[in-house]
């Protein structure tokens, strides 16, 4: 059988409604006059459960998996990973620190002139702090070298 | 009478400079938004959520609105001049607006966009101030089983909508009614998959969750080498449309502006439903047919018509009935419940000043895009020639700033985060991630009113079938279900599946 993208859509769902089934042992279901905290997750989990049967069920009219392009999938794990390690460094190290580098690094990836990434990203994080901060009255966060 | 007088106070709130300002400053933002390719009205409004904090509640409202009626008008000036949609809803434009660029009409067609989008703002806001009030006063009747059915209803009628099948709607908006019961549940006090997490005890916030499946989602799938296009900048002359097509846009514009309105009162990507029916009535209508596609007006005022229309027709469910129609709306209400306003019934009566603030807001608003889109024309498509390298880095910047100021939680940044690569997956699997949102926004009301209409009967569901109202809304919700299941079953083309493909045939063009 040719996977398609409602069979892997379908079976995702499943796996993620009985995931949530396993963590969910200690939240009481209650009764019809006075239902618990469990309750609404527990019947969402079941109606997951049945849509993504029906889905996957359905599948075949669905792409087949394969022909989906994954040719953008460099592209978005690089802009992740670049802004993921942003925004781990956002507090300790501040706005403006954080963001230049961030955008820096995503401009030079781009294959961008490097003095001009280096003069982009400082100027729109200076113009932006300064903006929020001073005009919008909406403080960025400073980190530990106090800017 | 009464309503006019209501009008008039409002008119006195939305022409004070202050409040004006703001209204001014909304438009501007929300035209560039709706110019800009990969920044939609939902991560402008998010992004400036934050500095609204500082504001009262009209004039928050009125800023923020402004950037969403803003970018519905902003989105035709790329999908004219570049064939890019600046916003999903302008996709329609790109197909006669850039063939009519390509004919050396691209300023007329900018003209028909901007008057049509006028028109049909002004006709949805008039009719908005027509039923709103009545529809609140009737839902002063709804307790927590009205609630119930009213938002079962809301679900179905979503899925019944969305042009991709319905297991798909109802499996994204039962994702986003999970991720609404994370926290602390508010009859029992139980913490619910907190995982220690102190902020998550509050649950997952709209914000986040919007901005990373729809602001970050498609930066991660749109590569900047796949962003090209060619700027047509049309002189300030050349924006007057000759009589010919003045005649040909009337009508179109006329019935984009009752179909847009129409949908926009219905919950999902109603903006975008909108003007692709639009397209497909203009088509069906059109004596000459085989123009579209080769710069048909019909096809460029009719769907612009139409959506921004329907971008006026979802504030009636928000104000009146406090229920969201979709993800802008709902970071709508977050932002005024944020400044302690409740959106719903009790809304007219107890903040007269912001509802009819707001309401003859977009009133000056349409006025106001009107004299900002045309002139200001060429100043617009000189942002378009920021390349992409210099621009997607931006747009992160502004959403991780918007997430991270709106609680000053770097959480809810995470949160962004996971939810860009869920975006991203979602869109190659073919998923609409507007359903999630929608759930995710309604879970709390939802699980609330259900559970207390169960301790009210003691137990007893029948509570929602011996209550008249609650009975004629599942009543609908039945025929919705019944409908779709039949199509499901037969496996028959309907409607629906047709206006699947058109996106589908668009979408890859």
């Amino acid at each position: 059988m040719t996977p398609r993208a409602d069979h892997i859509a379908g079976s995702a769902a499943i796996a993620a409604a009985l995931a949530v089934l396993a963590v969910s042992g200690d939240l009481p279901f209650g009764t019809l006059a006075f239902p618990g905290a469990g309750m609404m997750p527990k019947l969402i989990c079941a109606l997951m459960i049945l849509l993504g049967a029906t889905l996957m069920a359905r599948g075949g009219a669905s792409a087949p998996f394969s022909d989906i392009g994954w040719s953008d999938l460099p592209h978005a794990v690089r802009v992740l990973a670049i802004t993921a390690a942003a925004v781990a460094l956002y507090t300790t190290l501040g706005f403006i620190v954080t963001m230049s580098l961030m955008l820096f690094a995503l401009i030079a990836l781009e294959g961008r002139n490097l003095v001009a990434a280096a003069v982009y990203s400082v100027g729109i994080c200076l113009f932006t702090y300064w903006l929020f901060t001073v005009v919008l009255k909406s403080p960025l966060e400073q980190g530990i070298l106090g800017f | 009478m009464e309503t006019l007088d209501s009008l008039m106070l409002g008119f006195s709130v939305a022409l004070r400079p202050d409040v004006l300002w703001y209204g001014f400053l909304g438009c501007l933002v929300g035209t560039l938004v709706g110019v800009l390719p990969g920044i939609g009205p939902l991560s402008g409004i998010s992004i400036l959520l934050p500095v609204t904090f500082g504001l009262d509640a009209t004039k928050a409202i009125v800023m923020l609105a402004g950037i969403y009626y803003g970018s519905q008008y902003g989105g035709s000036t790329t999908s004219i001049l570049m064939r890019i949609p600046g916003e999903a809803s302008s996709v329609m434009t790109c197909i006669d607006g850039y063939a009519m660029a390509r004919k050396g009409r691209a300023g007329a067609a900018l003209c028909i966009a901007a008057v049509g989008s006028w028109i049909a703002g002004t006709f949805g806001v008039v009719v908005l101030t027509a039923i709103a009030p009545p529809l609140a006063a009737f839902a002063l009747r709804f307790g927590p089983p009205e609630y119930t059915a009213l938002l079962v209803l809301g679900l179905i009628f979503l899925a019944y909508m969305s042009s991709t099948s319905l297991p798909r709607t109802l499996l994204m908006a039962a994702i986003g009614l999970l991720l609404g019961t994370i926290g602390i549940d508010n009859l029992t006090g139980h913490f619910r998959y907190s995982f220690d997490i102190a902020e998550l005890g509050d649950g997952i916030g709209i914000v986040p969750v919007a901005v990373g499946l729809f602001g970050l989602g498609e930066i991660l799938s749109t590569p900047s080498a796949t962003v090209v296009g060619e700027v047509m900048a049309p002189k300030l002359r050349e924006l007057l449309p000759n009589r010919e097509e003045w005649r040909q846009s009337a009508w179109p514009i006329a019935r984009g502006s009752v179909l847009g309105f129409l949908i926009g009162l219905t919950p999902g990507s109603a903006h975008i439903i909108s003007s692709f029916l639009s397209y497909a009535v203009e088509r069906k209508l059109a004596r000459h047919p085989e123009e579209f596609g080769k710069g048909a007006v019909a096809g460029v005022a009719g769907p612009e018509s139409a959506n921004n229309s329907a971008s006026t027709g979802a504030f009636v469910p928000m104000l009146a009935l406090g229920l969201p129609t979709g993800p802008v709306t709902a970071v709508l209400m977050a932002a005024l419940i944020v400044h302690g306003v409740q959106p719903g019934p009790q809304l007219v009566n107890e903040h007269p000043d912001v509802f009819w603030g707001f309401v003859a807001s977009m009133y000056v608003g349409n006025v106001l895009l009107l004299l900002l889109n045309l002139p200001l024309v060429g100043l617009f498509v000189n942002v378009l020639r920021i390349p992409y390298s210099y621009l997607y880095p931006l747009v992160i910047m502004f959403c991780v700033i918007g997430v991270y100021t709106v609680n000053n939680s770097i959480v809810d940044v995470w949160i962004m985060l996971i939810m860009g690569v869920l975006g991203y997956f979602l869109r190659k699997l073919g998923l609409d991630p507007a359903p999630l949102v929608l759930g995710l926004v309604i879970s709390p009301t939802f699980e609330l009113s259900l559970r207390q209409s169960l301790i009210m009967s003691n137990g007893y569901w029948t509570i929602f079938f011996t209550r008249p109202i609650a009975l004629a809304l599942f009543f609908i919700a039945a025929v919705l279900l019944s409908l779709s299941l039949f199509a499901l079953i037969r496996r028959r083309a309907d409607w629906r599946t047709k206006l699947a493909q058109a996106e589908a045939g668009e979408a890859a063009q």
